[in-house]
């Protein structure tokens, strides 16, 4: 695999590589499901509503649209932000990433303070061939989500080849 | 010490004094305020409770038992469940002595062991003489340094030189003048919360319609708004005082050793205690200048240091309490052996000014409306729009970053001004980030987080220029010019 070569000179203005594309499915359906709970606060306001009686209808009838246009949102447009905004490269030197769907955040870890490297794979991501990679330093944890299975496990490899060199450089 | 020992016998009381003493000033509080109405009940629960605890401390000091044997110092304790806790020699990276107030009655000290590496691991002794304490530290000293010697060849050269480095042990001692005045300044009102957070629970039996309608006729003419006044600075009063007096008892007699390896900090007047700080677990300084000691040019400075603790606070170790500013790079150099670096500065552009100057006043703006509801008076609270305009100005002059070769240094205020200086090899993550407003204005804001006890510690200076960011962002892996 290509390592991009970061020089003194021409700092990238952003990582290059992007995250899989099934990735906007998965978060899709885990919107989908997990985005239900939701529809609790309507519910809540209409049992308090039924029971109670203490407040207005008007609670439940403007919680139960709100919550459902929320819904919508969470499916149809943030995965597919949030997908457009994940750029990452990793390099000898470190692991670049830029994500954020309002706010961007962009993050180097150097390649010699990670600790250990892991792929994690659930259900959901199971289904599309996904695989996230998580990183952790001293004090902190990073995780790439959503890399198609094989490059997870290849990435893994080298990150942590990289880390043995860098290490044993020192 | 091959053979197993248990602690001085004082050592199944201590847990009863640190539950005590942890919980002191709700404790008084309720003693004075709560014990009236409550009657025999209350008396009982705080007896059961010393009782109980009493009991437990004798029975965990009876399973208490360590040695030293094998390269390892080995404890086995626990009351429930029984644990082994064994820590080799080599992976122990700091032994601290600390005198307890109730140790020092007895002419004991508490130990506490710490190791690095993945797994961190803290074993504290909590009550043995002082001799005992010396010999566990020299047997688990000694053969961690030998051991050392052994796996390093080339420290020969290290060994000629150490007798010309540590001759003259270099100290650093907190003067009497400096101490009152680090008292003076500190302002630490986080005293304040646990005061009313403890009063403010018994203050509804007082605060009664009858109570108040009683102490307004005593005092004709006095407003209610006055004896809430009163009532405030009286607390800040008092709050105040137990600051001078944590600071004094805290700092008192404070003093720094520099050895070869290490730096020794001994503090305290009540409770002596001792912080070890291995030079190779720095990660970074911190600077922090309070309001009211930054108008003289003073402030404290903290260290980070990797490893032991969990506990959010206590992982910053004090270096200095009270220190001029003009006075930290010598002091570096000096007893940290940090050479001062010469370096490029980089200060927010002249278009993130207002950017600075509005960011406090949106409190302002969300506070205002909401304190609207309950006081028709909240509308004057916008004049304060002015001061915190001028504080939003204070912070764009203070917001500063310099990068070197090894070091970079980054200065923002909050309220105090906060100076870190992180070391590049050292620097965990580093991170910018670009809100929509910031974007328009091509502006980020650069976060540098360095390890500090178990967790880590962020830097962040806002509103930078873009393309200054991405520079800094790459500085950790890549070395600028």
């Amino acid at each position: 695999m290509d390592l991009p070569e970061i020089t003194e000179n021409k700092l990238p203005t952003e990582p290059s590589k992007r995250i899989d594309e099934n990735a906007i499915k998965a978060w899709k359906l885990s919107a989908l499901l997990f985005g239900a709970i939701i529809y609790a606060i309507p519910g809540l306001a209409y049992l308090i509503y039924k029971l109670d009686g203490d407040i207005s209808m008007l609670y439940p009838i403007i919680a139960g649209p709100v919550a459902v246009m929320l819904h919508c949102l969470m499916i149809f447009v943030f995965p597919k932000i949030r997908w457009k905004r994940w750029k990452y490269d990793v390099t000898d030197k470190g692991i670049d990433m830029q994500r954020g769907i309002i706010i961007t955040k962009r993050t180097i870890v150097p390649i010699n303070r990670i600790q250990h490297v892991d792929t994690r794979q659930g259900p959901i991501y199971r289904k599309y061939g996904l695989s996230s990679i998580s990183m952790s330093t001293a004090a902190t944890t990073h995780e790439i989500p959503a890399l198609n299975e094989e490059r997870a496990v290849e990435l893994r490899e080298i990150i942590s080849d990289l880390v043995r060199k860098v290490k044993e450089d020192v | 010490m091959s053979e197993f020992r248990r602690q001085h016998p004082i050592a199944a009381v201590t847990q009863l004094f640190v539950v005590i003493r942890q919980n002191i000033v709700p404790f008084i509080i309720f003693v004075v305020l709560g014990s009236r109405n409550s009657g025999d009940y209350f008396w009982m629960i705080i007896l059961f409770g010393a009782i109980s605890t009493f009991i437990l401390g004798v029975v965990s000091w009876y399973r208490f038992k360590f040695r030293v044997i094998d390269d390892e110092l080995q404890i086995n304790k626990g009351v429930l469940v029984r644990k082994k806790l064994y820590l080799s020699k080599d992976r122990i990276q700091v032994i601290d002595i600390t005198e307890g107030l109730l140790q020092r009655m007895f002419g004991l000290v508490k130990v506490e062991i710490k190791t690095a590496g993945g797994g961190t691991e803290k074993a504290t002794i909590s009550a043995i003489t002082r001799n005992e304490a010396i010999e566990l530290r020299t047997l688990l000293r000694e053969n961690r340094q030998g051991a050392e010697l052994k796996a390093d060849e080339t420290s020969e050269i290290e060994l000629q030189e150490k007798p010309e480095l540590s001759s003259p042990p270099k100290m650093w001692v907190l003067s009497n003048r400096d101490l009152f005045f680090a008292a003076l300044t500190s302002g630490n009102f986080g005293v304040i919360a646990s005061i009313l957070g403890a009063v403010s629970g018994q203050l509804d039996q007082f605060i009664t319609e009858e109570n108040m309608d009683y102490v307004f006729g005593l005092l004709p003419g006095i407003s209610q708004l006055t004896v809430v006044l009163w009532s405030i600075a009286f607390i800040l009063m008092i709050s105040y005082i137990l600051s001078f007096i944590g600071v004094i008892l805290r700092y008192g007699d404070f003093k720094i050793e520099k050895k070869d390896k290490e730096l020794l900090i001994t503090s305290g007047l009540l409770e002596r205690k001792q912080i070890t700080v291995p030079f190779d677990r720095v990660q970074a300084f911190r600077f922090v200048e309070g309001v009211l000691r930054q108008p003289f040019g003073y402030g404290m400075l903290y260290v980070e240091s990797a490893g032991f603790e969990q506990k959010e606070n206590d992982r910053s170790i004090v270096l200095l309490p009270f220190v001029k500013r003009d006075r930290l790079s010598s002091f570096l150099e000096e007893f940290m052996n940090e050479m001062p670096e010469s370096g490029e500065t980089i200060v927010p552009p002249k278009r993130a000014l207002f950017r600075y100057m509005r960011q406090p006043n949106y409190l302002l703006l969300i506070a205002i409306p909401v304190l609207w509801l309950f006081w028709d008076w909240a509308w004057m609270l916008s004049l304060l729009v002015i001061p915190f305009t001028l504080f939003g100005w204070l912070e764009y002059k203070d917001a500063r970053i310099k990068v070197a070769q090894h070091t970079i240094l980054m200065q923002y205020r909050n309220l105090a001004r906060t100076t870190a200086i992180i070391k590049r090899n050292r620097v965990q993550v580093s991170d910018i980030s670009m809100n929509p407003f910031q974007k328009r204005k091509k502006l980020s804001t650069v976060s540098i987080t360095a390890a500090s006890g178990a967790g880590g510690k962020t830097f962040t200076v806002n509103d930078l220029d873009e393309m200054e960011a991405i520079t800094l962002l790459h500085w950790p892996i890549n070395a600028l010019q």
